[in-house]
């Protein structure tokens, strides 16, 4: 028991020393890289998410996008229409992706095998379509989304760009701790039983059935909140938004951090930021058409999925970990 | 009339979905992997029935040229890919998501290849009949010879899955493997090649319901997407197992998305679909035409 909550202290002194370093950091770097921080903030989030839904608890969901944009959406609708405070409106976000993913995973989440990843696929194949069904929802030109500037008391130097990464930054941390926290508690403990081995789960007295919906629902609560997060950095919802390769994204981000560790998600996020970069930079080297533009960070990224599944399926880390053992035999 | 009317046409797009659905469905039962890829599969190969099309200006050399392509692109990545893919991730918990997650990889780079040969833009490839409807009397139908085309052609193919799968031999092993590999295995039946086999005919079926598809519509990239999720909620709705399951759920799906839409609202395509989805897994996840209980593991 000690050793637990020693545990849990030291994690709670690694994220703030974590957010003291990045708040350090965002005092000494430019605009834009505030601005890319704050993206990687926002992936980080997304990645921890999928990794509790797949890694943990076992279920495979395809479209992150799709529980994105309906937290993108919550949050734009409170603060848009209703008028409420942008904070409000990011927890809205989470209430209602939170209860979109309880009533989508309580009819799918229960059965196993395909049904999960085929359903969240298909959510967020139609998605556009979904959206531009309801009017209220801004159809193609979306609803402006605006936190406001940051407050006066942090100076007049102080850019909307770095109020992005701190509003970022502050929201992924706080998730992020409560979701390694989840992990390392009994909930975590219980995910992976069910994950490893359901009957056996099962017939130690677990429910996998509510196990596996209350993942769903929680994973969906936070990726609603990553949504959100994008909503405010793009400063509008539309659905264009959260195309379907905004869910390869997210898929491969996790695959490349490795599914089953929380640990390295930032890593994760990083590259998804990165590739984009690499990409105009390749570009512009072969004096780019705009076909090559288009489609090169969509092969980029599949291509990092196929290698990362087909090479380290396990992620980098399990890499390690595995050479360790056998040198040592 | 307009209940004859909406039937016909729930007709023609309820055959072109129960293609699809096959083509999920053959690969589900052999490889226990719902192949993502085959959006971006009947893409690639509609493109190269498209280009036959345009060099030969005849719109049969293409449909053929598609299911062709569609093949050698299924039996390809079942040969080069999946193979390699089991054999190298075997251990850890990866393994129930790796294949889905490497279908998704595959699909994402097929299309960005089709995107940077063809371009992003929208083709349209002309169909050999006229598009209008029959007319009967004074009264335009909504189902035209092309319509009648596509249920043809759709008859036709899954007339010749049906004598392959129940008259001969390749058949009974293909119903063997995916009914028990380790048997087929210790009775003498190529496991691996009749897996890839039948990854070719899900190839075919997949290109032909592409290339019926966009007659209708337009070419591009993406045009697959909301094909394959149209094809996966027949397949659900017949319970993934059953090929005719796979058939009768996209019949069923075409006639309530028409019905819907010409009923409630011309947009209700999309949520009609996810309704249904929805229902069939709620109240009868092993699908309305499965005899079996459905899989939980």
């Amino acid at each position: 028991m000690q050793s637990r909550f020693d545990s849990a202290r030291k994690r709670f002194i690694a994220f703030v020393l974590l957010g003291w370093i990045l708040l350090l950091i965002s005092d000494r770097v430019g605009e834009l890289r505030n601005y890319q921080g704050a993206f990687v903030a926002m992936y980080s989030l997304a990645i921890a998410c999928l990794i509790l839904l797949t890694g943990y608890s076992g279920q495979l969901s395809l479209g992150q996008g799709a529980l994105m944009a309906v937290g993108g959406y919550s949050a734009a609708l409170t603060a848009t229409k209703l008028s409420w405070h942008p904070v409000v409106a990011l927890i809205m976000a989470v209430l209602v992706a939170g209860l979109f993913g309880l009533i989508i995973g309580f009819a799918v989440a229960r059965l196993s095998g395909p049904y999960l990843s085929g359903t969240t696929l298909a959510l967020a194949i139609a998605l556009p379509s979904l959206a531009n069904t309801f009017p209220s929802l801004g159809a193609e030109e979306g609803i402006i989304f605006d936190v406001g500037k940051a407050p006066t008391r942090f100076g007049e130097a102080f850019s909307q760009y770095k109020w992005f990464f701190w509003i970022s930054a502050l929201a992924a941390l706080i998730s992020i701790w409560l979701i390694a926290n989840l992990l390392a508690s009994k909930f975590g403990r219980n995910w992976k039983a069910i994950r490893d081995n359901q009957t056996a789960a099962a017939l130690s007295g677990l429910n996998p059935g509510r196990l596996k919906v209350t993942a769903f629902a929680i994973s969906s609560a936070f990726s609603g909140l990553a949504g959100a997060l994008l909503v405010m950095l793009i400063s509008a919802v539309s659905p264009s938004a959260f195309p379907l390769s905004l869910s390869f994204l997210i898929l491969t981000g996790a695959v490349v951090t490795g599914v089953y560790n929380l640990r390295g998600v930032v890593f994760g996020a990083l590259v998804l930021v990165v590739i984009p970069e690499i990409a105009d930079a390749v570009v512009t080297s072969l004096g780019g058409s705009e076909r090559l533009t288009s489609t090169l960070p969509g092969f980029l990224v599949s291509l990092l999925l196929i290698l990362a599944v087909l090479f380290t399926p396990n992620g980098p880390g399990h890499l390690i970990h595995f050479r360790k053992k056998n040198t040592k035999k | 009339m307009k209940l004859f009317d909406t039937f016909l046409t729930g007709l023609s797009t309820g055959s072109i979905y129960s293609l699809m659905s096959i083509a999920l469905v053959l690969v589900w039962r052999s490889t226990r992997v719902i192949n993502f890829a085959q959006a971006g599969q009947a893409v690639l190969s509609t493109y190269v029935g498209y280009e036959i099309i345009v060099r030969t200006n005849s719109f049969w050399f293409g449909l053929i040229a598609a299911m062709i392509a569609g093949a050698a692109i299924g039996a390809l990545i079942d040969f080069f890919f999946m193979r390699a893919l089991f054999k190298r991730v075997k251990s850890g918990p990866i393994v129930l998501v790796a294949p889905v997650v490497a279908t998704l990889g595959l699909l994402g780079i097929i299309q960005a290849i089709t995107g940077f040969i063809w371009g992003l833009d929208n083709k349209s490839i002309t169909p050999p009949v006229t598009t209008g409807g029959f007319t009967i009397g004074d009264r335009t139908l909504p189902f035209g010879p092309l319509n009648l085309l596509i249920v043809v052609a759709v008859t036709v193919s899954l007339l010749i899955l049906a004598i392959i799968f129940q008259r001969t031999n390749i058949g009974l092993s293909l119903r063997a493997s995916a009914f028990s590999p380790e048997i087929s295995k210790l009775s003498g039946i190529k496991v691996d090649a009749i897996r890839t086999f039948g990854w070719a005919l899900s190839g075919a079926a997949g290109g032909l319901a592409g290339i019926l598809f966009v007659s209708n519509s337009a070419l591009n990239p993406n045009a697959m997407d909301v094909l394959l999720v149209f094809g996966f909620v027949s397949a659900v709705i017949g319970g993934l197992d059953s090929l005719i399951g796979a058939v009768a759920g996209g019949f069923v799906l075409g006639m309530a998305i028409n019905f819907a839409v010409a009923y409630i609202d011309t947009q209700m395509i999309f949520p009609t679909t996810f309704l249904i989805l929805i229902l069939v897994l709620l109240l009868k996840p092993s699908g309305l035409f499965s005899r079996s209980k459905g899989r939980r593991d």
